[in-house]
């Protein structure tokens, strides 16, 4: 099990295609994968749950990541998010 | 009786039509329960309608005209990640097992639950993201209710069964962006929602489709009926339901108005700036946020000789943008210029209190010494090194993606080209250790400061471009605060000392070799312009919409008969009244 922090930096927070893009990495792993933040705890495999922690631009989210393929999601999921899900703003 | 409904302008332009009220399916669900042994029937029915509706919008996808905007896809993307949710389709097929709602009702009911948590959301834009489940929800619901012929079958029969009348705006609660392209190039001329905002996706596809849009009118479809009246003003924000007559002639007058001048600009846009005398003329465009450029291009500007990266730092609450943030908006800017020129002038602010909720123009308001004349422009730039460096590495970053140049503002003294030479070199250092990489970058000067254009040619050894700044140039040589009420009619661009220091610039970088551009408002004004082009200018700076205004001036120019008589008018102690004689011969002649 691995667990880290991560900061939403884009300027739209996790939006809806960001959102997208957090969930279609998330499930091309074989590792479960939960993302939390105030208290609310969801499948980042799923679009609603990512989109339902209503993480705005500088909120911080609870990764967790269990499974055979933890190190490689967790640092994956860590870059997608540190690059502003690729849209630059 | 005509009424006005208020929304959120989101997308100009006017447009009037009769009103087609695409209902809302969600409204009229029906409720009921079914019985114990159909509820794997019923669950079916959900099952299948999701099938069709992943159907329909994976040939929506695949069918995307090529001009589509690139959000579209983006969002049908979305569209079909929340349509396989578990969170919707799974969890409804619980209710009806569970509870033995129907499908519809426990579709919607799910949707209720669902929508409450976005509303509690306190980020506005993620708030608005509701919208897109709704309309998920009602693609499904609707093609329950179709029996699976769906959103796509309705729309283009009801599209097509208007083909031939009148012109048709629509009238919805939402619309998703899926449909909105459905509709695209169809008969309807405009649409009004009741939900949505600024940044509603909606909102988003109808500005890049430029179609006259009012959105967040909470009640229009309920008070507007089908086939009203309907003007819809996308400039206010507002939509006019059956107007007066009166009412209803301004709006086709302000229409037909709003054609002719798009269709002359059409006609100019791709007009090459070329004179009588086949000399070609470079018309740049003025812009202040990454989002102008698509304006700029719009205009038929070749290029943009201005960007005033100012604006990025500005209302910003004192939190000044990073590194990162920079080189995204001058790569944005850069991009979207599709491989034309990019000038990005270093920050053009100062005093102590630099960037804080405050305008260049009453930061000079806000000090009792005189700003102007103060630290500003390059001057604190070089007092703040570090942030300077900040900047060029942002903007070295960005010069990989097309062609950039970088515009120093207010340079006057040996010393600060020195000083701004070598921070650049610093700033590519930086980025060869961090192995980040940056294209090659013409610098400039502008030269705004009289000391500068005086000494022009000890300047441009240094640099590979010049941009005049005309505003400050005239302020500084005539001495004259143009905010300052009491002697803004002092500020003349036609004085003579002005127009010696321009031509003065302008044939010197010539004579060496250089590019030079007038970017101040002089470029903009056509009554310079034919002056500009005698005296040797090819390359104007101006704001987007004056573009085709010059571009016309510049086609009717014969710039060798110009130039044979221009001296003459700089020679005058009234260069206004001379150019003015002399442009009336040239009228007559």
């Amino acid at each position: 099990m691995i667990r880290s922090t991560l900061t939403i930096s884009n300027r739209l927070g996790l939006h809806a295609r960001a959102s997208a893009k957090l969930t279609k990495l998330a499930g091309s792993f074989k590792s479960q994968v939960h993302l939390a933040r105030n208290g609310r705890r969801v499948n980042a495999k799923s679009i609603m749950g990512v989109m339902m922690l209503a993480a705005g631009q500088g909120s911080e989210l609870e990764l967790e990541v269990e499974g055979p393929d933890e190190a490689e999601a967790a640092r994956s999921l860590k870059a997608l998010v540190d690059d502003k899900f690729g849209e630059g703003s | 009786m005509s009424i006005q409904v208020f929304g959120v302008a989101v997308s100009g332009g006017v447009a009037i039509g009769r009103a087609v009220l695409i209902a809302s399916s969600r409204v009229d669900v029906a409720h009921y329960y079914v019985s114990e042994d159909s509820t794997l029937a019923e669950v079916r029915r959900l099952t299948d309608a999701r099938d069709a509706v992943a159907a329909e919008l994976s040939s929506l996808q695949r069918e995307l005209p090529p001009d589509a905007p690139h959000e579209l896809s983006a969002l049908l993307d979305v569209h079909m990640m929340l349509l396989h949710d578990d969170a919707l389709v799974v969890a409804a097929a619980a209710w009806i097992r569970e509870r033995h709602y129907n499908a519809e009702w426990a579709l919607s009911a799910r949707l209720e639950v669902l929508a409450r948590q976005f509303d509690d959301m306190e980020d506005a834009y993620l708030r608005e993201r509701k919208a897109d489940l709704e309309q998920v929800v009602e693609r499904l619901l609707t093609m329950l209710e179709t029996g699976g012929r769906g959103r796509q079958e309705l729309s283009r029969a009801q599209a097509r069964d208007f083909v031939g009348e009148e012109q048709l705006v629509l009238v919805a609660a939402d619309i998703s962006p899926a449909d909105m392209l459905q509709f695209k190039g169809s008969v309807f001329k405009g649409f009004v929602t009741d939900v949505g905002g600024r940044t509603s996706h909606t909102a988003i596809v109808a500005r890049s489709m430029d179609i006259p849009a009012v959105v967040g009118a909470r009640e229009a479809s309920r008070l507007i009926r089908q086939d009203d009246w309907v003007i819809i003003d996308g400039e206010a924000g507002i939509a006019i339901v059956n107007p007066s007559p009166i009412v209803m002639e301004e709006y086709r007058f302000r229409q037909r108005q709003v054609e002719v001048e798009r269709a002359r600009l059409d006609r100019l846009r791709h007009t090459p700036a070329v004179t009588l005398d086949g000399q070609r003329v470079d018309l740049l465009a003025n812009i202040e946020l990454p989002e102008d450029a698509a304006t700029a291009l719009a205009a038929g500007a070749v290029g943009v000789g201005l960007f005033r990266s100012e604006f990025l730092f500005m209302n910003r609450d004192g939190a000044l943008p990073d590194e990162d943030e920079q080189f995204e908006a001058y790569r944005d800017a850069v991009i979207a210029m599709q491989g034309l020129p990019v000038t990005i002038r270093t920050i053009d602010v100062g005093a102590d209190k630099p960037l804080d909720r405050m305008t260049a123009q009453e930061l000079r308001h806000e000090h009792s010494l005189n700003p102007a004349l103060g630290l500003r422009a390059i001057r604190w730039s070089l007092s703040e090194p570090s942030m300077f460096r900040q900047q060029l590495r942002a903007m070295l970053r960005a010069s990989a993606h097309g062609k950039m140049r970088i515009l120093i503002p207010m340079i006057a003294q040996a010393r600060e080209v020195k000083l701004t030479l070598e921070a650049l070199r610093r700033a590519k250092e930086q980025l060869d250790e961090q192995g980040r990489p940056y294209g090659v970058v013409e610098i400039g000067a502008m030269i705004e400061v009289p000391a500068a254009a005086i000494c022009i040619e000890q300047l441009l050894p240094h640099f590979d471009f010049v941009s005049l700044g005309t505003n400050d140039l005239i302020q500084y040589t005539l001495a004259i605060d143009r905010s300052d009420e009491s002697v803004a009619d002092l500020y003349d661009p036609w004085h003579p000392a002005v127009l010696a220091l321009v031509a003065r610039t302008i044939a010197a970088a010539r004579s060496a070799g250089r590019d030079v551009s007038v970017c101040g408002e002089m470029a903009g004004d056509p009554a310079f312009t034919e002056l500009l082009l005698a005296m040797g200018l090819r390359s104007f700076s101006m704001h987007p919409a004056q573009i085709p205004t010059i571009k016309q001036r510049v086609l009717r120019s014969d710039i060798d008969r110009l130039s044979r008589v221009w001296p003459s008018a700089l020679a005058s102690a009234d260069p206004c009244a001379a150019v003015r004689a002399w442009q009336d011969a040239a009228t007559r002649a």
